[in-house]
């Protein structure tokens, strides 16, 4: 008998579930104490804002079929570290000085992965060492201080919210334009889908990875520059959690760690939803234990109920 | 005979790995100028012991060329678990991190089996989770375990060198490579790793196997991580990426390879044997900290770059532009 | 004894087999054959377990069974080695022939395990093959050696072989035979031999069974027939093309010219000039090199060897992103894997290739973009409503138009090849497909395809090259008998 996986509910699944669980999110919220609160909505935008610049570079690489780095945390801190080390020169020397070492470091390990078809997740984890080992043998383990303080103009409000925010809005217009609306982002999304037939229709399978990946490092510098002048000094442990955050968005997001289908704007959609879970869960005086653990599960839910829809129509 | 076995890469590998570890070793009282002493191959052994169980998780799932990222999260609950339940039987605690984690890893294994979802994905969401379970256990803090009695025992010296801990890390060791080596399932790990069409046409069953595979990488994980939480009486709620990225490292230097098909439990040993020795290296002649992860850096590369398929195509090209006629 | 009896199954309403019946007694060796389409691979999809028959029954030793998963027909004793290997090459040679093995212990005998192993390689001639060699380090004839053995030692009551030597050499098919005999001599099995090669077929078996359209045509021993008798079998009024294109020669400036191009293994000294303005017909069953001639021209064989040279330019043998930047366009024959994005929707599969024309600025245009899919939907004959359909859920020839669309209509596109154009096509799109073709070529493109269908290459192709064995065999323009093309295409070479 040809095993052909029959899952008459899976459509079923795809659809009412997250719209039942949705509506459920959405009553909570709203009958949450100080949730309906211009504050709070600040303080969610505010949170988001560090990750997700990162993760919506991140959604390129993982809608080119890479799936994954493991080297996120490192070179946000070895951009941070660059950009307080440069502070003397100004802002106008300092962040572009972060935004080249972003790109250069995350596009040389494109190039392996887009030209000879590296694995990513190995290769990933070397360059976290490689990157990790020689900030610390550079800055000699202790923490980095900028001799002038030229970012200040980085940690301000402007209408209440961060400039961070208004920086991830912005890179997340220019990452869906690129998605949607440029021969490279539109690559990608074949590459994603079916390497081999990329490859074999004569599609730029390694130039396009390149791109997405240097994408990547542009944002993790940005997030890195934005770490570091929050902090006002970084340390080897600048980057944080930012590896597995940005994952986690971009998989709430619903792009599929397959590749082929993803975008921008899901990702900022993960990335706030994630916030607005935690921010309504500590509200109601939960412990960051129990906001972790149902982040976890609901990455787990969006990935199942993606692959179950993204798979209905392959027999 | 023998050169054609040492030649293939799932054995080449971790005995380069352990044999230039080994001499590093050795040699690294030139580097420190007092002569090693029994002390030194203890902290070794304790190392392996502290990685070994999570390399053996891992490295089970990366054979059959899946990829178990919630096994750091299992360490962290098993710890939890043993902490909370062991405190006046220890015996208790493990079972129940064991059966905790065995439980986690069977349903982890049937989403990935059933509905033929790939394992990152799957096991990256449960290891979040995981965390979360721990911090809520916790409170965000490390659990201290009170019964220093098993806390001594566990660590306690034998033969100068061994410790309870690090020898039944080892008998874990030999009992996998038994069970793999003598029985069919060791070649069934690595077929579906290699070609699970293929073995799936051969008529292995492959869904069965991979649920097994999780459930015992969980299991596994989760008694690393309550041995562990006696050893330092407490228990860590949140360990970071380092131990799973150490333990991938462990089982790459032991012969795994990421695509699946090739890696044997002894390997793992040896590729972790290999890993605590580098770090016990770097502790005795005080090397800066940063030189691991530099040396890791450089293994992993060399190890990429030559499984990358494209620069085996690049040779091929080369091999037949000399043929061009 | 085996025993087939009115089988039939359909798939989406189309019939693949209506009505086949035979029998193969114990101890005999039976051949099947047929041509494409004739419904062998859904016959041996039944009797191995894969597939349950619409209609009909299987009886082994006069009982009937209803086999419903490979399992269940290993149970019954069915075992099947399939034209896609099943072999692991992580695995040494001896665990590969124990994999899946239902009569393997649990705990290994080594061995016990490692003699039988020894045996079952001596009897298929293998003595030089070390059982702990990884598979890997054999070559694919040898692997497909290993496979045929295993399938042979497993004691079963019926052996089925679907194709087993198209990709090997005379004297590996000779190891085969040599291997049948003796286990049907050993252990008084069936043996059913599914093959094109004709020749081959005729020395082995003792009797065969003949297919046309899902239908029995006739069961004859083996003594009776001749290649050519088989051939009016398969065929029933063999097919004949009559008068030649009447086409002058284009521009041979703007020809193909293939030169001494090979493929290690696979591809032998092939020199051809294709002319523009011509369908040049690949004729060649799995195995003759036909596929790998186009695969190589699109750059897609990393060890190929050669020259070609297009429009006069010369073309990278070994980079497909080089190939089509000078003008070659390669439709592969598994369009699911390698040539369509199956999820992604027809529009963006009709432009996939040329979106830089699609470009102002620097931005994609989208109504250039829908004006430039609406025309090639147009133009391959699909409703401009279904732009948005993904294509995995389009019908085979469906899919095929679409494949074939993205090339169509490009002024940076000179030669066309396409492996197997109407796989998997029912018989409307097919027509559709083969008109696609023809105006491609009309539009002074060079077009090239491998086929093994008789049928499409004597209507599509002006001139015929049959292929067998990696090597040119012949070359046919004008008048040509398909019953002359198939003893081309399954002749045993010198």
């Amino acid at each position: 008998m040809t095993a052909v996986p029959v899952r008459p509910s899976a459509s079923v699944v795809s659809l009412a579930l997250p719209l039942i669980a949705l509506v459920a999110l959405v009553g909570l919220a709203v009958t949450t104490h100080r949730f309906l609160s211009l504050d709070n909505a600040r303080a969610i935008l505010a949170s988001t804002a560090f990750v997700g610049i990162t993760a919506v570079g991140a959604t390129l690489v993982m809608i080119a079929g890479s799936g994954v780095s493991l080297a996120t945390s490192q070179t946000a801190t070895v951009a941070g570290m660059f950009f307080l080390a440069t502070q003397q020169y100004g802002l106008v020397t300092a962040v572009p000085v972060a935004l080249v070492t972003g790109v250069a470091l995350t596009g040389l390990q494109g190039a392996v992965i887009g030209y000879w078809h590296a694995n990513p997740i190995v290769l990933t984890i070397a360059a976290g060492f490689a990157i990790g080992g020689t900030t610390t043998w550079f800055s000699g383990g202790t923490p980095v201080y900028p001799e002038v303080v030229a970012y200040e103009v980085l940690n301000s409000t402007p209408l209440g919210l961060p400039v961070a925010v208004y920086v991830l809005l912005g890179v997340t217009v220019l990452a869906q334009f690129t998605l949607r609306g440029t021969t490279p982002g539109r690559q990608l999304y074949l590459i994603g889908s079916n390497r081999a037939a990329a490859r074999a229709a004569g599609l730029p399978v390694g130039r396009v990875t390149v791109i997405a990946w240097a994408f990547f490092g542009a944002c993790i510098a940005l997030t890195g520059v934005f770490l570091a002048s929050f902090n006002t000094s970084a340390t080897a442990t600048l980057g944080g959690t930012l590896t597995l955050d940005a994952i986690a968005a971009v998989l709430v997001g619903g792009t599929a760690i397959s590749g082929g289908r993803g975008s921008a704007v899901r990702t900022l959609a993960g990335a706030v939803l994630i916030a607005v879970i935690s921010d309504v869960l500590l509200l109601r005086g939960f412990s960051t234990g129990i906001q972790i653990l149902v982040k976890g599960i609901l990455v787990l839910a969006v990935v199942v109920i993606v692959h179950l829809h993204a798979t209905r129509s392959h027999r | 005979m023998r050169r054609r076995w040492l030649v293939q890469p799932d054995h080449l590998i971790p005995v380069v790995s352990l044999v230039v570890v080994v001499v590093a070793f050795a040699s690294a009282p030139a580097l420190s100028g007092r002569p090693l002493q029994p002390f030194d191959v203890y902290n070794a052994l304790q190392g392996f012991a502290q990685l070994g169980l999570l390399a053996l998780a891992i490295g089970i799932t990366m054979i059959a060329g899946e990829f178990d990222l919630s096994v750091v999260g299992s360490y962290a609950v098993g710890g939890m678990l043993a902490v909370s339940a062991g405190a006046t039987s220890p015996a208790l605690g493990v079972l129940a991190a064991v059966a905790a984690g065995a439980a986690i890893g069977a349903v982890q294994g049937g989403l990935i089996a059933r509905l033929r979802i790939p394992s990152m994905p799957v096991t990256l969401a449960t290891y979040i989770a995981l965390l979360g379970l721990a911090y809520a256990m916790s409170g965000g803090l490390s659990k201290s375990y009170p019964n220093s009695d098993a806390t001594l025992w566990v660590d306690q010296t034998l033969a100068g060198v061994f410790s309870p801990r690090s020898l039944l890390t080892l008998a874990i060791f030999v009992i996998a490579a038994v069970v793999l080596g003598g029985t069919k399932w060791g070649r069934e790990l690595r077929a579906i790793g290699g070609d699970r069409r293929a073995s799936r046409v051969a008529g292995v069953t492959v869904d069965g196997l991979i649920v097994w595979l999780f459930t015992v990488s969980g299991a596994l994980a989760a008694l690393g991580g309550a041995l562990l939480s006696y050893s330092y009486a407490s228990a860590n709620p949140d360990p970071g990426l380092q131990p799973l990225i150490l333990a991938a490292v462990a089982a790459l230097l032991g012969g795994v390879s990421l695509a699946g098909g090739r890696g044997a439990p002894l390997g793992l040993l040896a590729g972790t044997l290999s890993v605590a020795l580098l770090a016990q290296i770097v502790a005795v002649t005080a090397l800066p900290d940063f030189t691991t992860q530099l040396l890791y850096a450089a293994l992993l590369a060399v190890i990429v770059i030559v499984e990358s398929p494209g620069l085996r195509a690049l040779s091929d090209r080369f091999r037949a532009r000399r043929a061009d006629g | 004894m085996i025993r087939v009896d009115g089988l039939a199954r359909a798939f989406h309403g189309v019939a693949a087999v209506r009505d086949v019946s035979f029998t193969v007694g114990a101890g005999e060796i039976h051949g099947l054959c047929g041509h494409n389409g004739a419904g062998k691979s859904t016959v041996v999809k039944m009797l191995s377990g894969q597939l349950a028959p619409d209609a009909g029954r299987i009886l082994i030793d006069d009982t009937p069974v209803e086999l419903r998963s490979r399992q269940a027909a290993q149970r019954a004793g069915v075992a099947l080695v399939d034209q896609e290997l099943s072999v692991v090459p992580a695995l040494t040679v001896l665990e590969n022939l124990l994999l899946g093995d239902i009569d393997a212990p649990l705990v290994n005998r080594r061995r016990a395990a490692l003699a039988r192993c020894r045996r079952v390689l001596d009897d298929m001639g293998l003595s030089r093959i070390d059982p702990g060699q990884p598979l890997s380090a054999l070559s694919i004839g040898d692997r497909q050696l290993v496979e045929i053995a295993k399938a042979l030692s497993q004691r079963a009551r019926l052996v089925i072989l679907d194709e087993p030597t198209a990709t090997l050499t005379d004297v590996e098919s000779s190891l085969v035979f040599a291997a049948i005999r003796r286990a049907v001599a050993a252990t008084g099995c069936s043996v059913i031999f599914v093959s094109h090669r004709l020749a081959e077929v005729l020395e082995l078996c003792d009797s065969v069974t003949v297919l046309r359209d899902g239908r029995t045509v006739a069961t004859t021993p083996a003594a009776e027939l001749t290649v050519d008798t088989l051939i009016v079998q398969m065929l029933g009024e063999p097919p004949r093309r009559l008068a030649a294109d009447g086409k002058p020669d284009r521009d041979l400036a703007h020809a193909l010219r293939i030169s001494r191009l090979r493929v290690p293994g696979r591809l032998r000294d092939l020199t051809l000039t294709a002319n523009a303005g011509r369908i040049y017909a690949l004729a060649g069953q799995l195995g003759s090199g036909a596929s790998d001639v186009l695969r190589a021209v699109a750059g897609l064989h990393p060890t190929a060897a050669g020259t070609v040279e297009l429009h006069g330019r010369p073309v990278p043998v070994r980079d497909p992103v080089a190939a089509v930047r000078r003008g070659v366009a390669f439709l592969s024959n598994d369009r699911k894997s390698e040539g369509l994005f199956l999820d992604k929707s027809l529009a963006w599969n009709l432009t996939a290739t040329r979106l830089p024309h699609l470009v102002r600025a620097g931005v994609l245009r989208p109504r250039r973009e829908h004006a430039a899919a609406r025309a090639l939907a147009e133009l391959i004959g699909l409703p401009a409503a279904r732009l948005g359909d993904a294509v995995a859920e389009l019908s085979g020839g469906n899919q095929q138009k679409a494949f074939v669309g993205r090339c169509l209509g490009r002024d940076d596109v000179f030669a066309l090849l396409m492996d197997e154009p109407t796989r998997g096509v029912d018989i409307g799109g097919r027509a559709a497909i083969h008109h696609l073709l023809r105006r491609a070529a009309d539009a002074g493109l060079v077009v090239m395809f491998a086929s093994t269908e008789l049928d499409e290459l004597l209507e599509l192709g002006d001139v015929i090259v049959t292929m067998r064995g990696g090597r040119l065999v012949n070359r046919y323009e004008g008048d040509v008998d398909g019953a002359l093309l198939m003893r081309d295409m399954t002749q045993r070479l010198e």
